[in-house]
């Protein structure tokens, strides 16, 4: 098993890690994925893989505008607005 | 020292479908709303809510299929595309990754005087996201949702691009074909098309380099721009003994620079998966089949159809089938009108165009004015009235000032063509010109385009300048 790259998975998951808790969270984390190798053990080369237990194709509709809700709904939500925007900590990628 | 550097490209170009509605939502897909007014809560990504397939954009996708020679495939997957943005809200962006719903797809692009056959990967549906606004406020950033879940077809293409030039034909082509079956506005101002250059450069002949790309490019001139930065940067890298880092870059179209936008430290990792709230989309080749007659005409029929039944100039059939109401406009024109169509075409991309031009009108304005235009070429064609007379006539027309007969006998342009007439007025004009008409019996053709204007002059104008000139030949030689 390849080794646990734990600070860059804590960067991730936007955690904060602090550094005596690495190997603890590391040793974790390898134990669950040894866990989960389990399932190597099946045989998959002759299944076809499955996106969906229902095998069946997408439910679609056609393309028709409809409105069930206004702004003031989609906003009631928002832990801060500005006039009709979200307002939210600056984040500049 | 740029001789020996060659440039490899690969486009991914981002073209909004103009459906009515979103790609999974009902609500509307519109530019220019007020903020959040075309968001419902699958668009805000409220727990619980399930998206909901729009056709219309597997329509879309596959009649853009057809246009660009992909294989439709049958079978395909929305996954998710994990990240973390305020514009983002589900957290994740739908998409297609190892199952498009096109792939293995080309367009032949003009590179040089040689046509160029560009390979395209796949395209695939995904989301667009929101828009964050950061410069309204110093500590907050404002978020409108109304682009969240706009139907985006990806176009990747591989890296057969070899030129800036070569990137905006076939960006330009690309364009073209979405606008003329009718998936795309091309709008690239609005951002209804917008392109991710990926440039890597090479000494000619050796194997690829290492590629930087850069996002989101909106304009033929930005992407101009952008690709000579960025190759001279590199170029200058290595030569200064360093390497290229594979980066995701910003064109910053104030400086014209490009420069690094996400931090290296960590590479993303967008932990793909198969979307569960969505089936897998499998179409039969009958929905397939139902859609290809509603590709239509693309530019290289009209083009070959232009030129051989039309017998246009291939200059001229290329600039009326640029963009498709051009095209629809001379169409209707040539049904409606026994005017030869290589006279219509001239009129249409001279002194039509230029009067679009001008009063920066749309060309779709003019499609009730048809009618009007080939009476008014008919008048000119058959030497009613002369060409220039036309000119004057025709702004009229089009800002729909009357019937160009009326507007002929208002003006009185009429075009004198009554040889006997003619004749009275060319003898009495070469009155005391015999040192000139010796002139011209002696070899001087320059002295009959005197004439002509003396003649015209005396016409006010109005003198049908070909029989003029017959007539005063006649004359001249005796």
């Amino acid at each position: 098993m390849s080794d646990i790259d734990i600070k860059r998975i804590s960067y991730l998951a936007k955690l904060k890690l602090p550094s005596e808790k690495e190997e603890f969270y590391s040793n974790s984390l390898k134990d669950i994925i040894k866990w989960v190798d389990n399932l190597k053990k099946v045989d998959t080369s002759k299944t076809e893989p499955l996106h969906n237990v229902t095998e069946k194709t997408v439910s679609i509709r056609n393309d028709e505008v409809s409105k069930s809700n206004s702004v003031d709904d989609v906003l009631s939500n928002a832990p801060e607005r500005a006039q009709n925007f979200f307002k939210v900590p600056k984040v500049v990628e | 020292m740029s001789n020996n550097w060659e440039m490899v490209i690969g486009l991914e170009v981002h073209a909004q479908l103009k459906t009515s509605s979103k790609l999974f939502s009902s609500s509307p897909n519109q530019f220019g709303s007020e903020p959040n007014e075309n968001v419902n809560f699958i668009d805000s990504g409220m727990p619980g809510m399930l998206p909901v397939m729009n056709f219309g954009c597997i329509e879309m996708a596959i009649k853009t299929g057809y246009a660009l020679n992909f294989k439709i495939n049958k079978h395909s997957v929305f996954e998710r595309k994990n990240y973390f943005y305020p514009d983002l809200p589900q957290g994740y962006q739908i998409s297609q990754f190892e199952f498009p719903i096109l792939s293995e797809g080309y367009i032949n692009i003009d590179s040089g005087d040689n046509q160029k056959k560009i390979r395209i990967e796949r395209a695939h549906l995904e989301q667009d996201a929101g828009k964050s606004i950061h410069d309204i406020d110093p500590k907050y950033s404002f978020i409108d949702l109304n682009r969240v879940g706009t139907p985006l077809l990806e176009i990747v293409s591989y890296p057969d691009l070899s030129s800036a030039d070569e990137v905006i034909n076939y960006m330009s082509s690309l364009r073209q074909l979405l606008m003329y079956i009718d998936v795309c506005d091309g709008n690239m101002q609005e951002g209804s098309l917008r392109a991710d250059v990926n440039l890597s450069v090479r000494k000619k002949g050796q194997e690829l380099g290492t590629r930087c790309e850069i996002k989101n490019l909106n304009s033929f001139k930005f992407i101009k721009q952008a690709i000579e930065y960025e190759f001279q940067r590199q170029i200058n890298i290595i030569d200064c003994g360093g390497e290229i880092e594979q980066n995701t870059m910003l064109f910053d179209t104030s400086t014209g620079e490009t420069r690094a936008m996400r931090s290296k430290e960590f590479s993303h990792d967008y932990r793909y998966f198969p979307d569960p709230d969505l089936l897998p989309v499998n179409l039969s080749q009958e929905q397939i089949d139902k859609i290809k007659p509603l590709v239509g005409e693309l530019p290289q029929d009209k083009l070959n159809k232009y030129l051989n039944i039309y017998c246009l100039d291939k200059d001229i059939a290329k600039i009326i089938i640029a963009e498709k109401q051009n095209a629809n406009l001379f169409e209707k024109m040539i049904s409606e009108s026994t005017v030869k169509p290589k006279f219509i075409a001239a009129w249409l991309v001279g002194d039509i165009f230029a009067f679009i031009k001008e009063n920066n009108l749309e060309v779709i304005s003019l499609n009730d004015k048809t009618k009007d235009i080939t009476d008014l070429l008919r008048l000119i064609s058959d030497d009613v009235i002369s060409n220039k007379a036309g000119k004057e006539i025709l702004p009229k027309v089009l800002n729909g000032e009357g019937k160009p007969s009326d507007l002929v006998k208002e003006l009185g342009l009429e075009q004198v063509s009554d040889s006997g007439e003619l004749e009275k007025i060319i003898d009495e004009t070469l009155v005391g010109e015999e040192e000139n008409i010796l002139k011209f019996q002696g070899g001087s053709d320059r002295v009959l385009g005197y004439f002509v204007g003396k003649c015209l002059k005396a016409t006010k104008g109005k003198g049908n300048p070909k029989l003029i000139n017959k007539i005063l030949l006649e004359r001249l030689k005796k």
